[in-house]
C-alpha cells in the first residue's frame, strides 16, 4: 500500500512539475486531490483497515496530500510569475503623449458665472441668503424707494432704458433690496446677482452688465461691520491686497463709500457701499430707530477682468468660442 | 472740476506753504472729493532751463549746422554744454531755452545724448513752437537778457503750476468752485481760507431803477435774482492774471466781460451772465416759465426749441436767454458793447436739470444750478464781478443793485446725536469736542446742547446737509474711513425661506450642461427686431425699449435661440465647427397681469453642431442629430428634476423643422422645444449644411420639480430575468406608444423596457420598421420562474399585435 501511495505521489509530482498553465494545474489538483481523486480514494479506503494500519497509512497519505498541495501552490506561483514576465515583455508600450479620447467633450461656465458662483459660496458662508427680483422694474423700485427722486442729479449717472415710463430696465440690482425688505421683517442678510442695464456703449461700457448686491439689516449694524464683511469677501476673491474705503455719495446709502482695490500699483474701483439711508428703511416700513443696515454692490465683469486678465469688457458678450474654451 | 494749485494759493491764509499736488490729491480723494488726475501745466518743460550762448563755431561736416557752447548754470565751475544747432537766429550772448538730456518735449519728443554728423550734442536749443509756448516757427525763442541762467524755464514763463482734476459726486455742488475746494483743502494743510471779500456797492447818483426793472412773478422758479447795471465799459482783453487763471483750468479767454463772469463763476461757483444793456428794448427783465413751444437762438448760434416749463429770461415778453443754461444770441456781449446787465441768480434746480437734459445742453452754468448754488453767494459773486469791472476797466456801477429777495432764508440747524455717530462709525470713544472741531474746520459751527447732542449751524453753501444722517456722514468722512475699525457681524439665522434654491437651480443647470461638454454663453437681453424676424420668433407685441441705443439693441428677447444661432454664425465665420453652446437667461413678454407689465421667464437654450465629440485620432465620432440632443436634454432634466416629459412632434413652426422637432410637455403645459432647424432658416439665414440641433426649456416650470430629495429604494435580492423581442410595425407608430403598451401588458414585474435597435430596409416591408426591445423582469420578493416570464412575454407580444398591428420578428 505504501508503495502504491509513493507511486501516486511521484507520478503526481512529475506531472505538476511539468504543467505549464493554470488550467492544467487545476486539472491535476482535481485528478489527485479532488473529491474523486486518486489520493482521496486512498484516504477513503483507510476506513476499512485495522486501527494500527490505519494510523500508520493515514500519516503517510496525509503527508502525501500536504506535499502535493504545497507542490501545486509553488507551481502555481511559478506559472503566474512566468506569465506576468511574458506579458511585461510581450505587450506594446502606449504612446502616453497621444491625446485622450473620453467621449464627452469638455464644457465650461462663462467667466461671469464663475465669479458669481465664487461670491455666492463666500457670502453664504457668512450667513447671507440669495434674493432675486425682476429685471424689468418700475421707477418706484429702481429710484424712488431708493431715495432717488426724479430731480436728483444722481439719476444722470445711470442713463436708464425705458419700456414705457415708469416701466424700465433696472439700472442696478438694488431694487431687489426693496422687494425683499418689503416682504420680510428684519433681521435680514441677503445677496443678489443679476443683469443690469444702462444706456452706455463704448470701450469701457456695455449696455448690459452684471452686478452683485449685499444687504444686512440688524440692530447695531455699523460701518465697522460693513468693512469686516466687504474686506472678507475681497480677500477671499483676490487674496490679501490693499483695499481702501473712499467717502463717496449714493442717494440710497449714507455714509457712502467707494471700494478700491490696489492692482499693479493703481487703485481700481470695484464697488460702492454704505449704511442704508434712513429714507430707504422708511420706504419699506422698517423702524429706523431700531434697525440699521449696510449695503454694498460690485460689478461682476470688473472682478472677472481682474481675476482672469481680460482687458475688453465687450468680449464678455461676444461669445467667441476661442474665449469660451479658455474657461 | 479743475483746480490750479497757483489759483488755490490765492485763497489760503498761509501763503508760504509748500503745496504738494499729489499729497493734496490723495487727501482730498480720501475725504470724498476724488481727484481723477493731476496734470501739470509745465508738462513738457521739465528739464528745460535758461541757457546763455557763449560760443558759436561752424560744424565741420555740415554747412547749415553750428556747434554752440551753452552755459546752463550760474556756477562758473559747471562746464558749458556742447550743443549742435541748426537755427540761423542765434548769436553769442543770446539767452535761450535749453532742453537738457532727459527732457521730454511736447509731442513726446525725448532729448537724448546724440552725435549729429559726427559731432556730440548734449541737449537742444529750442524754438517757441517746440515748447508749445508760441506759434512762432522762426528760429530759437529769445529770452530776456536778464533772465537767471540755469533756472527752470517753467518759472520764467509762469507755467509752473499743477492742475487737479476732480470727479465730484452729485451732492457736492459747493466744490464746483475754487473757494469751495479751498475750504476742504485748507484744514488738511493746517491753515484757513482767505475770502477775496469784494468791495461793497457804492452809493452812486446813477440809479438802477431809472433804466431797469426786474420782474419775477413766480419765486419758485427763481428764488433770487440780482441785476447790476454797469456802463462806461469797453470790450477789450482781460487782465493777464485773469487770462492766466482761466487758461490754467482749460478755459479760453474771450474778452474782459466774459472772462470776468467766468472767473467769478469758477471762484465762487455762482454762474453769472452779462446782457448787453442796449439790446434790452423794454427796460424790463422778466423771469418766467415758458408757456408755449417757441424757438430761441443761443449764444452759440444754435437754435433750440423751448417747451412749456423751461425757465426763460425775457426782455419784457421776448425770450432772450435760457435761464441758468445759456444766454441768447440777440443780447450777447459784442465788440460794440459799452453797458451791461450783470445777472446773478438762483433757479429751480429740478427744472434746470430737466431742460438741460432734454436739450443735451450741459454747460458750466447748468451743472452748477442743477446741484443748487449758494443762496447767499449770489450777491457776493455779483459784487466781486462788478468790482473787478469797476477797478480794472473804469466801469460805472449803478446803485443800488436790483435784488428780488434780499432777505436770506433762515439758517438751518441740525442736531447731531453723538450716540448715533458712535454707533454708525463703530468709534465708541469719539468725543463731541473732537466732532465739533472737525466740523468747525470746514466752516460748520456747532454748540453743545446736552451731553450727547451737538447742534450744527449749516452754512448756506452746504445745502446738501439737511438731516442728522447727513451730519453723521460728514463726521465719518472728516475722521477718515481708514480709522473706522473692522468688525465681523454675527449672522442672523433666517426663519423663512429665501430664493437660494431658485438661484441654485439655475446654477445646477449650468453645471450639468458644462459637464456634458457645453460652453456657456452670455448674450445681451435685447436684440434687433430683424433678428427675431429672421429666426421666426418675433411676437405679435414685441417688448421694445423706448430709448434704445440702436436698432441692434431694441427688443427684449422672447427666446434665447436667435442669439445662440447668431453666435454660432459668428464662430463658424471664424472656421469653428462642432460648437456646443448654451445660455441660461430670462425671456420677456408683455403681460398685464404682472406688476411690471412684463412677464420674465427663466429659460435655458442650447445648440449642438458638427461632430458629437471632438475629432482627432478618434475614429468613432459621429455627427450630432436630434437624438444626440434629446439624450443630452433627458440627462439634463433627470439630473436636476423629478419630472418625465412627453415629446410630441412639432407640426408647424418657423424656426423648428416640422416633424423633425418635438415640443416637450408636462401634462398640457409646454415646457420647451427641441429639434432640427427649419430649412428656411438653415438655408436663408445660416447658410450651412453642417448638422445643427437646438433646444429651449422653461426653467420656471422645471424648477417646481427640482430634485431636492431622493427617496431610496432597496435593490431586489433576487435575480432579474432578461429577454429580447423584435417586432415589425407601421412606421407611423411612435416608440412612446409601443413602450406604453409594453408597460401596460408587462405589469409590475416588468422592470425595464429599453429600445436597442431600430431598422428599416431589406427584409422589412415598405412602410414598416423593426424595433427591438430589451425587457427585464424583476420581483422584490421571489425568484421568477421561467414559465412566468414566458407568459408575460406572450402577453406583451399579443398586446402589441392587438393595439398596433405589430408582428413578432423571427
Amino acid at each position: 500500500m505504501i508503495n502504491e501511495i509513493n507511486r501516486i505521489r511521484d507520478e503526481a509530482r512529475s506531472k505538476i512539475s511539468t504543467a505549464d498553465d493554470l488550467k492544467e494545474l487545476d486539472r491535476l489538483r482535481v485528478q489527485y486531490l479532488g473529491k474523486k481523486g486518486l489520493v482521496t480514494a486512498v484516504l477513503k479506503s483507510l476506513k476499512d483497515m485495522g486501527p494500527d494500519e490505519r494510523k500508520e497509512l493515514g500519516a503517510v497519505v496525509n503527508k502525501c496530500k500536504d506535499d502535493l498541495e504545497s507542490q501545486l501552490e509553488v507551481r502555481k506561483l511559478d506559472i503566474q510569475r512566468r506569465h506576468i514576465e511574458k506579458e511585461l515583455t510581450r505587450t506594446d508600450p502606449l504612446d502616453v503623449t497621444q491625446p485622450g479620447k473620453f467621449v464627452i467633450p469638455q464644457g465650461s461656465l462663462h467667466p461671469v458665472t464663475m465669479v458669481i458662483e465664487e461670491m455666492v459660496t463666500i457670502m453664504r458662508r457668512l450667513g447671507f441668503n440669495i434674493a432675486t427680483g425682476p429685471e424689468v422694474e418700475t421707477e418706484y423700485y429702481n429710484f424712488e424707494a431708493l431715495n432717488t427722486p426724479d430731480d436728483h442729479p444722481a439719476r444722470d449717472a445711470q442713463d436708464t432704458f425705458y419700456l414705457n415710463p415708469p416701466v424700465l430696465l433696472r439700472s442696478h440690482t438694488s431694487p431687489v433690496q426693496i422687494r425683499t425688505m418689503k416682504k420680510s421683517e428684519p433681521p435680514l442678510q441677503i445677496i443678489s446677482f443679476g443683469r443690469v442695464y444702462r444706456s452706455d456703449y463704448d470701450l469701457t461700457h456695455t449696455p448690459m452688465f452684471h452686478q452683485m448686491e449685499g444687504l444686512m439689516v440688524d440692530q447695531d449694524i455699523s460701518l465697522a461691520d460693513l468693512k469686516g464683511v466687504v474686506l472678507y469677501l475681497i480677500r477671499e476673491l483676490f487674496g490679501k491686497r490693499p483695499v481702501r474705503f473712499r467717502p463717496s455719495f449714493f442717494p440710497f446709502t449714507e455714509p457712502s463709500a467707494e471700494i478700491d482695490v490696489q492692482w499693479d500699483n493703481q487703485w481700481l474701483e470695484i464697488g460702492g457701499c454704505g449704511m442704508v439711508h434712513p429714507n430707504v428703511l422708511q420706504a419699506v416700513d422698517y423702524d429706523v430707530d431700531r434697525w440699521t443696515g449696510f449695503a454694498f454692490g460690485m460689478g461682476i465683469e470688473r472682478i472677472a477682468m481682474l481675476k482672469y486678465g481680460i482687458d475688453d469688457l465687450r468680449s464678455f458678450f461676444e461669445n467667441d468660442y476661442r474665449m469660451l474654451e479658455q474657461f | 472740476m479743475r483746480l490750479s494749485i497757483n489759483w488755490l494759493k490765492d485763497y489760503l491764509l498761509n501763503q508760504d506753504l509748500k503745496l504738494n499736488p499729489k499729497e493734496i490729491g490723495e487727501k482730498m480723494t480720501m475725504r470724498g472729493l476724488a481727484v481723477e488726475s493731476i496734470g501739470s501745466s509745465s508738462r513738457g518743460l521739465n528739464n528745460v532751463v535758461v541757457g546763455k550762448i557763449e560760443k558759436i563755431d561752424k560744424h565741420p561736416n555740415a554747412d547749415r549746422l553750428q556747434v554752440t557752447s551753452v552755459r546752463i548754470s550760474k556756477d562758473e565751475s559747471v562746464k558749458p554744454l556742447q550743443i549742435v544747432c541748426g537755427a540761423k537766429n542765434i548769436s553769442v550772448g543770446d539767452v535761450v531755452p535749453v532742453a537738457l538730456i532727459g527732457a521730454v518735449l511736447p509731442g513726446d519728443f525725448k532729448i537724448k545724448e546724440s552725435k549729429i554728423r559726427g559731432v556730440d550734442s548734449f541737449g537742444m536749443i529750442c524754438s517757441g513752437k517746440e515748447l508749445e509756448l508760441s506759434e512762432d516757427t522762426d528760429g530759437i525763442l529769445q529770452l530776456p537778457k536778464h533772465s537767471s541762467i540755469g533756472d527752470p524755464l517753467a518759472h520764467l514763463v509762469g507755467s509752473d503750476d499743477s492742475v487737479l482734476e476732480f470727479d465730484l459726486t452729485a451732492n457736492r455742488g459747493d466744490c464746483l468752485s475754487i473757494l469751495g475746494l479751498a475750504r476742504e483743502i485748507a484744514p488738511t494743510l493746517k491753515t484757513r481760507i482767505r475770502d477775496p471779500k469784494p468791495a461793497r456797492f457804492k452809493v452812486s447818483s446813477h440809479r438802477t431803477s431809472s433804466i431797469l426793472k426786474v420782474e419775477v412773478p413766480d419765486a419758485t422758479i427763481c428764488p433770487r435774482y440780482t441785476a447790476v447795471v454797469i456802463d462806461n465799459l469797453k470790450v477789450t482783453e482781460s487782465p493777464e492774471w485773469i487770462q492766466q487763471r482761466l487758461k490754467s483750468v482749460g478755459l479760453r479767454p474771450i474778452n474782459n466781460i466774459v472772462d470776468i463772469t467766468n472767473f467769478v463763476m469758477l471762484e465762487y461757483g455762482q454762474p453769472l451772465h452779462a446782457f448787453d444793456l442796449r439790446k434790452i428794448e423794454s427796460g424790463i427783465i422778466k423771469v418766467a416759465a415758458c408757456e408755449r413751444e417757441t424757438d430761441l437762438q443761443l449764444l452759440t448760434g444754435e437754435s433750440v426749441q423751448l417747451q412749456p416749463g423751461d425757465i426763460l429770461i425775457q426782455d419784457g415778453d421776448k425770450p432772450i436767454a435760457l435761464a441758468g443754461i445759456m444766454g441768447g444770441a440777440s443780447t450777447g456781449i459784442s465788440a460794440e458793447t459799452t453797458s451791461i446787465i450783470l445777472e446773478s441768480a438762483t433757479f429751480n434746480h429740478a427744472q434746470i436739470r430737466k431742460t438741460a437734459k432734454r436739450l443735451g445742453l450741459h454747460t458750466d452754468s447748468s451743472k452748477r444750478f442743477e446741484r443748487k448754488v449758494d443762496f447767499m453767494g449770489v450777491g457776493a459773486a455779483s459784487e466781486r464781478a462788478a468790482s473787478l469791472l469797476r477797478d480794472s476797466f473804469d466801469g460805472n456801477v449803478y446803485y443800488p443793485p436790483i435784488d428780488t429777495n434780499a432777505e436770506p432764508p433762515k439758517q438751518l440747524s441740525v442736531s447731531i446725536d453723538m450716540r448715533d455717530v458712535r454707533k454708525v462709525t463703530g468709534l465708541y470713544n469719539l468725543s463731541s469736542e473732537k466732532t465739533a472741531d472737525l466740523l468747525e474746520s470746514i466752516g460748520i459751527t456747532t454748540h453743545k446742547r446736552s451731553a450727547n447732542i451737538l447742534v450744527a449751524k449749516i452754512p448756506s453753501f452746504r445745502n446738501d446737509l439737511e438731516k442728522s444722517v447727513d451730519m453723521v456722514e460728514e463726521v465719518a468722512r472728516l475722521i477718515g474711513y481708514e480709522i473706522i475699525p473692522e468688525r465681523f457681524p454675527v449672522p442672523s439665522a433666517p426663519d423663512r425661506e429665501f430664493d437660494d434654491e431658485e438661484f441654485l437651480f439655475e446654477l445646477h443647470i449650468r453645471h450639468s450642461l458644462a459637464g456634458m461638454g457645453m460652453r456657456e454663453c452670455i448674450h445681451y437681453s435685447f436684440t434687433s427686431e430683424n433678428n427675431l424676424i429672421r429666426y421666426g420668433v418675433l411676437p405679435d407685441h414685441p417688448v421694445r425699449l423706448s430709448n434704445p441705443i440702436s436698432d441692434e439693441f431694441k427688443v427684449l428677447r422672447p427666446s434665447l435661440l436667435p442669439s445662440l444661432l447668431e453666435t454660432y454664425r459668428y464662430n463658424r465665420n471664424r472656421n469653428l465647427e462642432s460648437q456646443r453652446l448654451f445660455e441660461v437667461a430670462r425671456t420677456y413678454l408683455w403681460d398685464e397681469s404682472v406688476e411690471t407689465t412684463v412677464k420674465e421667464t427663466s429659460r435655458v437654450a442650447g445648440l449642438l453642431s458638427g461632430m458629437r465629440s471632438p475629432q482627432g485620432w478618434v475614429k468613432d465620432s459621429t455627427t450630432v442629430d436630434f437624438y444626440t440632443l434629446k439624450g443630452l436634454v433627458e440627462n439634463l432634466i433627470s439630473q436636476n428634476t423629478t419630472v418625465s416629459l412627453a415629446y410630441e412632434p412639432v407640426t408647424s413652426d418657423k424656426l423648428f423643422f416640422p416633424n423633425r422637432s418635438a415640443v416637450l410637455k408636462l401634462g398640457t403645459t409646454e415646457v420647451g422645444f427641441i429639434g432640427e432647424i427649419h430649412p428656411h432658416v438653415r438655408e436663408g439665414v445660416l447658410e450651412t449644411d453642417e448638422p445643427l440641433v437646438i433646444f429651449e426649456l422653461n426653467l420656471d416650470v422645471l424648477r417646481k420639480y427640482r430634485r431636492r430629495t431622493v427617496r431610496f429604494k432597496k435593490p431586489s435580492k433576487f435575480p432579474a430575468v432578461s429577454l429580447d423581442i423584435a417586432i415589425t410595425v407601421d412606421k407611423s407608430v411612435a416608440h412612446q406608444s409601443l413602450i406604453e403598451t409594453i408597460r401596460g401588458a408587462g405589469g409590475e414585474l416588468l422592470d425595464k423596457a429599453d429600445l436597442f435597435d431600430v431598422y428599416a430596409g431589406e427584409n422589412i416591408p415598405m412602410g414598416k420598421r423593426s424595433l427591438a426591445f430589451h425587457l427585464s423582469f424583476l420581483s422584490s420578493d421571489r425568484t421568477l420562474e421561467e414559465a412566468e416570464t414566458e407568459t408575460l412575454k406572450s402577453k406583451i407580444i399579443q398586446a402589441l399585435q392587438d393595439t398596433h398591428g405589430a408582428q413578432l420578428r423571427a
